[in-house]
């Protein structure tokens, strides 16, 4: 007797898989309560010893210092700002390989692996999600951040908006590529702890990227994800950029089609290597 | 100071039951069906109770191996857990080794030498050895004494040479020994193996029946748990049958057997077996006990039965099957096993 | 009294086989932890970068010509400020690490299965906090040694004042910071979400305890707040210890507060312990996960 299998592979059932782990992600996610109010708390607590010290360093709410490197002496609207994207990072760095790691401690991964669907397919559906509640998560921060320190944007929002959204895309791009990493290693934490810590820090969360000393510097210009903070800045807050707004706007646009293509790349040959290895099933 | 090794006395377990488990129905009927959440945090119910043993009573003897045979969930774990000390019970009372496992719980911990969860008791980031030097520091053996101890056990259980290796390479049956080591250290007089042989392979399973059967005759008094009947069969002296967590036949196996002695078991194997033969069959009164169970994916069945009278049951089977697709295609007729003595008494078969 | 019978068991209880299941459960610890080849970065790197973010933003709102600075020395009254800032971010990342190590030393151990099969043996039970206390206080000596070194050498941070009261200050902090360790190990054996609670414990003393700041720019029921955290005197303690010369009378207030918490978070710990201890047996919560 003949069995005939019944999966289709066409488009429309890629889409559905990639629709359903979407949703089972969303649902996860809000099945740990704390964890979600975690994600909207934690930032502000770590924007406020940067609060206070800014204080420390600031007459009459001004940070005239700070105002030399960035032309603003509103340092708080800048710092919230770079907190708000940064949730972006932490989401990438931690979300993407772990939660295939988490998969993998649960024995999940493998029947997930199992399935027909483009592993690469999986992580872009996890992905819409990792977007859907960080932005979330990112507003909610930032209107309760307003209310305690004050947010003032002045400048564009729309602008600010479409410069953010190549910058995700291509962080996210990078995020595969970080995935395929984690998968490979077995002691991924400190990793992607040092690693997300860095960057955010070089790409300008906290602090003007001028103010660094000379020779750090070309370190932050290498991180694309620095435009893309100045340039939401500048949009938003008005603050002077390193470079031309246009000039910061066509790199971000090109970093988003060089990691998409190269974060796809590399996890995709990752993947395959790991197969051979065969060190999926083991944690 | 009494001689026996182990004795319970109506041991009780309750434990809050998770949501819509719990022993009573929930009132007013079923719960609402759930709604499609979009944010869905989790919501409590009112706490029910769950009754994992039910008014057990023991009383094993020193020197003898004693197995408590039942299913999954019958309450096994929870009894070995009590009378260790993990547990406390809800009620009743149990003394191991003459100490009350409430009131003397640490004079009963050096009393005991236990293999619960096998593998995962062990530590995989330390050698063979170094769990071993670990342990016997945990249960206070002096360490010159400690030293040869290890060493024996190692040489005993046929890990020696690899004893320096971390345990995360080990195979399953490995770290079961390892595990099994563990509990002997301290030279216990009493020793509480909860499913020892659960996950190895047949020779590794052979092994440390071996090996139990030995440490009873080095007097060490031994209470297994299982599911495997054979096991239970082949080396306890006596066995406890337990369902739904109350012991509902105690008695050497030979004895357990006998209570069904004056039946036979008819084993069949049919294809395409139907229930409605199974309730025309259990209408006749010299059948009882009919379980129908599906081996695996085709269409085969295994149909056990005990009957008073195979003689004059065996025309109404052939009759009965036959018919309608369906086939016969092997039949026995057989003494009882402890495995007939379980659906004897609880009416189900003892691996579901 | 035990009956005689073969076999014998083999078994010594007393003192000395106490202290010596003690320095087993210590040796484990140290043992497995070196074999986890990620602490040496771990050890080496955090050191340096985690105060130094703070002490870039620093740079940068002291602006092109220091004229930030300025204002800092004067609302804190601190002539270095790396020395300032270093001081509270280690303090912090003291507190972080013992939640992690020794927070989770249980719970980490239920997870994997031994913590049953330690709870087996006759051994007192809160050794294996205790124990575990051991190789992490170690660790944390040698990062504080190795942050000390780094921006010694790298920034040229020189300490103004006494080192042996700056000693002083840590070695009152440790019953503080352990005994929160030793609460917190028993809550999260059966919390849920148990990461949540390092982040809440942390984030307080990131907010309350003056890090990269003095307490005084709080408002004023911030500050009372602060007063309630044991890690406010350490900072405070350390900061005038090492960089402001002060002298044991000087630090009075802070070694008596700190040791007054000190009291109190390891009474707790050990009564959590024993809550958490006993209400495992009821509710078999050891074995399961």
């Amino acid at each position: 007797m003949e069995i005939t299998a019944l999966s289709q592979p066409t488009v429309a059932a890629q889409l559905r898989a990639l629709w359903i782990i979407a949703k089972k992600d969303w649902k996860v996610f809000w099945r740990y309560p704390l964890n979600a109010v975690s994600h909207v708390f934690q930032p502000i607590i770590w924007v406020t010893p940067v609060y206070f010290m800014g204080k420390a360093f600031s007459t009459n709410g001004q940070a005239l210092g700070f105002a030399q490197y960035s032309g603003t002496g509103d340092y708080m609207s800048y710092v919230l700002l770079g907190t708000a994207l940064s949730n972006f990072i932490l989401t990438v760095f931690w979300g993407m390989g772990f939660a295939l790691k988490e998969d993998m401690d649960a024995g999940v991964l493998e029947s997930n692996w199992l399935t027909p669907v483009s592993r690469l397919h999986i992580l872009v559906g996890r992905t819409l999600t990792s977007l859907l509640t960080t932005t979330i998560t990112s507003l909610i921060m930032l209107a309760v951040s307003a209310l305690l320190f004050g947010f003032r944007p002045t400048g564009n929002v729309v602008a600010a908006i479409l410069t953010a959204i190549p910058m995700l895309i291509g962080l996210y791009g990078f995020g595969f590529a970080f995935a395929g990493i984690v998968l490979l290693m077995r002691e991924a934490n400190t990793l992607v702890d040092v690693s997300s810590f860095l960057v955010q820090g070089f790409s300008g969360a906290n602090f003007p990227v001028k103010s660094l000393p000379y020779w750090l510097i070309p370190v932050s210009l290498m991180l694309p994800l620095t435009y893309g903070f100045d340039a939401v800045r500048g949009f938003l807050l008005k603050t002077s950029t390193l470079f031309p707004l246009n000039v910061e706007v066509t790199i971000l646009i090109v970093f988003m089609f060089v990691m998409l293509w190269f974060g796809a790349w590399i996890f995709n040959r990752i993947e395959r290597k790991v197969r051979t290895l065969g060190t999926l099933g083991q944690h | 100071m009494s001689d026996l090794a182990i004795e319970a006395s109506q041991l009780v377990k309750k434990f809050p039951a998770k949501p819509g488990t719990g022993d009573k129905p929930s009132e007013g009927g079923s719960a609402p069906p759930p709604k499609r959440k979009l944010f869905p945090f989790g919501k409590k119910e009112p706490n029910a109770m769950f009754t994992a043993v039910d008014g057990v009573d023991l009383q094993i003897q020193r020197g003898e191996i004693f197995g408590l045979l039942g299913p999954n969930g019958a309450g096994k774990s929870t009894t070995i857990r009590m009378l260790c000390t993990l547990l406390e019970p809800t009620s009743g009372t149990a003394r191991v080794n003459g100490f009350d496992v409430v009131r003397q719980a640490n004079d009963v911990r050096r009393s005991l030498g236990t293999v619960l969860a096998g593998e995962r008791s062990i530590y995989w980031k330390l050698s063979g050895r170094e769990n071993l030097e670990y342990f016997a520091a945990l249960y206070h053996i002096p360490p010159a004494i400690a030293k040869k101890r290890v060493e024996e056990l190692l040489e005993r259980m046929e890990i020696k040479d690899r004893a320096n290796e971390l345990v995360e390479k080990y195979s399953t049956g490995m770290r079961q020994r390892i595990a099994i080591a563990k509990a002997l250290l301290a030279r216990p007089p009493i020793l509480l193996l909860d499913e020892p042989t659960l996950g190895l392979d047949p020779q590794a399973a052979r092994n440390l029946r071996e090996l139990i059967a030995q440490l009873k005759r080095e007097g060490h008094t031994i209470l297994l748990t299982t599911h495997y009947m054979e096991e239970a069969d082949q080396l306890s002296d006596r066995i406890g049958i337990i369902d739904t967590g109350k012991v509902i036949a105690l008695d050497t196996p030979e004895g357990l057997k006998r209570r069904i002695d004056q039946q036979e078991i008819i084993r069949l194997e049919v294809i395409g077996w139907q229930e409605y033969i199974g309730d025309k069959l259990r209408a006749l009164s010299e059948v009882s006990n009919l379980v129908a169970r599906k081996q695996g994916e085709a269409d085969l069945w295994e149909v056990n039965m005990q009957s008073n009278n195979s003689r004059a049951v065996l025309p109404k089977l052939v009759e009965n099957i036959g018919q309608n697709g369906t086939r016969l295609v092997n039949m026995n007729i057989v003494k009882p096993s402890l495995e007939d003595v379980f659906i004897h008494l609880t009416g189900k078969a003892l691996r579901d | 009294m035990e009956a005689t019978l073969s076999p014998q068991s083999l078994g010594k209880p007393g003192l000395a086989s106490d202290l010596r299941a003690f320095w087993a459960i210590v040796n484990r610890e140290w043992t497995i932890f070196k074999r986890y080849p990620s602490w040496i970065i771990a050890l080496l790197i955090w050191p340096l970068i985690f105060p130094m973010m703070y002490i870039l933003t620093a740079r940068a709102l002291s602006g092109v010509d220091g004229s930030g600075m300025t204002v800092f020395t004067q609302t804190t009254g601190a002539t270095n400020y790396i020395g300032y800032i270093v001081i509270g971010t280690t303090v912090w990342m003291w507190q972080n690490i013992v939640l992690w190590d020794v927070g989770f030393a249980l719970r980490n151990e239920q997870m994997r299965g031994t913590l049953e099969s330690n709870w087996l043996s006759p051994t007192w039970r809160f050794s294996y906090l205790l124990g575990h206390t051991g190789p992490q206080i170690i660790t944390m000596t040698t990062f504080i040694l190795i942050t000390a070194v780094e921006f010694g050498l790298i920034f040229g941070v020189r300490l103004n004042g006494n080192p042996w009261l700056a000693l002083l200050i840590m070695l009152a902090s440790i019953p503080a910071i352990y005994g929160l360790g030793f609460a917190f190990a028993s809550i999260v054996i059966t919390a849920k979400e148990a990461h949540t609670f390092v982040f809440l414990v942390r984030g307080l003393v990131m907010i309350f305890c003056g890090i990269t700041f003095p307490v005084s720019l709080l408002p004023g029921w911030m500050q009372s707040i602060a007063e309630w955290m044991p890690q406010t005197y350490m900072i405070h303690g350390m900061r005038s210890a090492a960089f402001a010369n002060a002298s044991f009378a000087d630090l009075l207030p802070d070694l008596k507060a700190l040791l007054l918490f000190g009291a109190f978070w390891l009474t707790l710990g050990y009564l959590l312990f024993n809550w958490m201890e006993r209400r495992a047996r009821q509710t078999g919560a050891i074995g399961q996960y």
